[in-house]
């Protein structure tokens, strides 16, 4: 047990410490996985919790994710290597107030509701998969299959937006070769 | 000790995976062959780019060996030898080979050079090609196995291997893992000829030698992962369990590493229309297939 609260303790400062550097360096690609390896911290601090299906999930997810996130965040920024030391920081006094709001709303979350008492057992990984099909495929059902839907029409239409229409590429194509 | 035997099976693989690759490349069977390239890599001058990410040029190539090994440690060799057999080992895999992407965008970052920037962004593209690719087929095996368990999933081909159940889904993750593997034809990232080694370019020396050395333990990663989902893994007769892992995976090995260097290489966008196009709708198809002979035929 306190092997597990240390454990969760460095994963956790670990995911603060990493969401600092995503501000202080300043290249993009460094801020990119820095935002990476503090949600993978997350994942492991599932893992310490034992809800092994959402560590895995969460550090599986992520890597793929930021380094999405990474290829956008180099095309569109001037200074993507850092070196010209651009500041990763803007509009601070309202970023500083948002982050006291939002720190007061964490902590009041976390101290004010009743949580109930503690669970003295964990049931094992794989009941968890099992109990966590049971609520995908079940009560949570339509929560998800919406949001699914929701986010495949959103990409397809992405798509859709980023594609040139076709009349428009062959006309292109035409004034150009006269 | 398990950890000991794992890791020791895993050096001894990857070297034969070199020797393998040196075969396929070279056309010369040699088994001191990568031995003598380790030690002429060990003693080359370990060169630093101009400029560079130096953290990111360093990480690189360590955090794809770690990628590799802690994808190998899912991975069961025999009854009781394997590191950790986890309850979500399958999708542990994934979570551990989704950071060979991280790697190689930090290890084609790092250097500052053309080349390699060029090799590491490529592997993001074609991860998007491929990454459907390895996990719709392992949903299909897990189905049949009723579990994410690696051990259960190789017990649950007991009566017929998954290359006879679902040869679709076989097919899918063979091609999708020579693309993690950046073997050819989808070897992108590295393309020798038109990216002259891309990520893989600004490296020398010992740096070369890990990246090198990591690539090999994921191409085995990739072989014995095909063998444990699709080739019954350790299942065979009079031959210890062991020995069958290990033939088979060198047969996957040499079938990956053969086979994909008599196809031209594919260009990215090419790649990714057929992964998605074709690919995808396959494995949606081998899943929904898989799905009804589960139902229906009791195997």
């Amino acid at each position: 047990m306190t092997l597990q609260v240390i454990f969760l303790a460095f994963f956790g400062i670990a995911a603060v410490w990493f969401g600092v550097v995503v501000f202080r360096t300043h290249s993009m690609v460094r801020s990119a996985l820095a935002l990476l390896f503090s949600q993978t911290a997350i994942g492991a601090m599932f893992l310490v919790m034992q809800a092994e299906f959402l560590g895995v999930l969460q550090i599986m997810m992520m890597a793929t994710e930021m380094s999405v996130m990474a290829i956008f965040m180099v095309m569109f920024m001037m200074d993507p290597g850092g070196m010209g030391a651009m500041d990763m920081t803007h509009q601070k006094r309202l970023s500083l107030r948002a982050g006291a709001v939002g720190l007061v709303a964490a902590l009041a979350v976390i101290w004010l509701p009743d949580w109930g008492p503690i669970a003295a057992t964990v049931p094992s990984a794989g009941e968890q998969i099992k109990l966590l099909g049971f609520e995908l495929l079940g009560r949570s059902m339509f929560i998800f299959e919406s949001a699914g839907l929701t986010i495949l029409t959103a990409m397809v239409a992405a798509t859709m937006v980023a594609i040139a229409p076709q009349s428009e590429t062959a006309n292109k194509g035409a004034r150009d070769g006269a | 000790m398990t950890i000991a035997i794992v890791l020791l099976a895993v050096v001894v693989g990857a070297y034969l995976v070199a020797v393998l690759e040196r075969w396929s490349v070279h056309g010369q069977f040699s088994l001191s062959g990568p031995a003598v390239s380790a030690l002429a890599l060990l003693g080359r001058e370990s060169l630093l780019a101009r400029t560079p990410d130096r953290l990111f040029f360093e990480a690189g190539p360590i955090l794809l060996l770690v990628a590799g090994l802690l994808g190998a440690a899912v991975i069961p060799l025999a009854p009781g030898l394997i590191i950790t057999d986890l309850a979500t080992g399958a999708l542990f895999l994934n979570a551990a080979l989704a950071y060979v992407l991280v790697a190689l965008i930090m290890a084609g970052w790092g250097p500052n050079g053309a080349y390699g920037l060029i090799g590491g962004w490529r592997f993001l593209g074609q991860f998007i090609a491929y990454a459907m690719l390895i996990v719709m087929p392992i949903t299909a095996v897990a189905m049949r196995a009723e579990s994410l368990m690696n051990t259960q999933i190789v017990l649950s081909q007991t009566q017929l291997w998954n290359i006879a159940y679902q040869p679709l889904g076989f097919v899918l993750f063979v091609v999708a893992a020579m693309g993690l593997a950046w073997l050819p034809p989808l070897d992108l990232p590295s393309a020798p000829g038109d990216l002259a080694g891309g990520v893989e370019a600004e490296y020398t020396g010992v740096r070369l030698g890990i990246l090198r050395l990591a690539r090999m333990v994921i191409i085995l990663v990739m072989a014995s992962a095909t063998v444990t989902f699709y080739l019954g893994g350790w299942l065979g007769p009079v031959l210890p369990a062991w020995a069958w892992s290990a033939i088979k995976t060198l047969i996957v090995a040499a079938l990956m590493l053969f086979g994909g260097r008599y196809v031209p290489r594919v260009r990215e966008a090419r790649y990714l229309a057929i992964s998605w196009k074709l690919g995808i709708s396959l494995s949606l198809a081998n899943i929904l297939l898989v799905g009804v002979i589960a139902l229906v035929v009791p195997i």
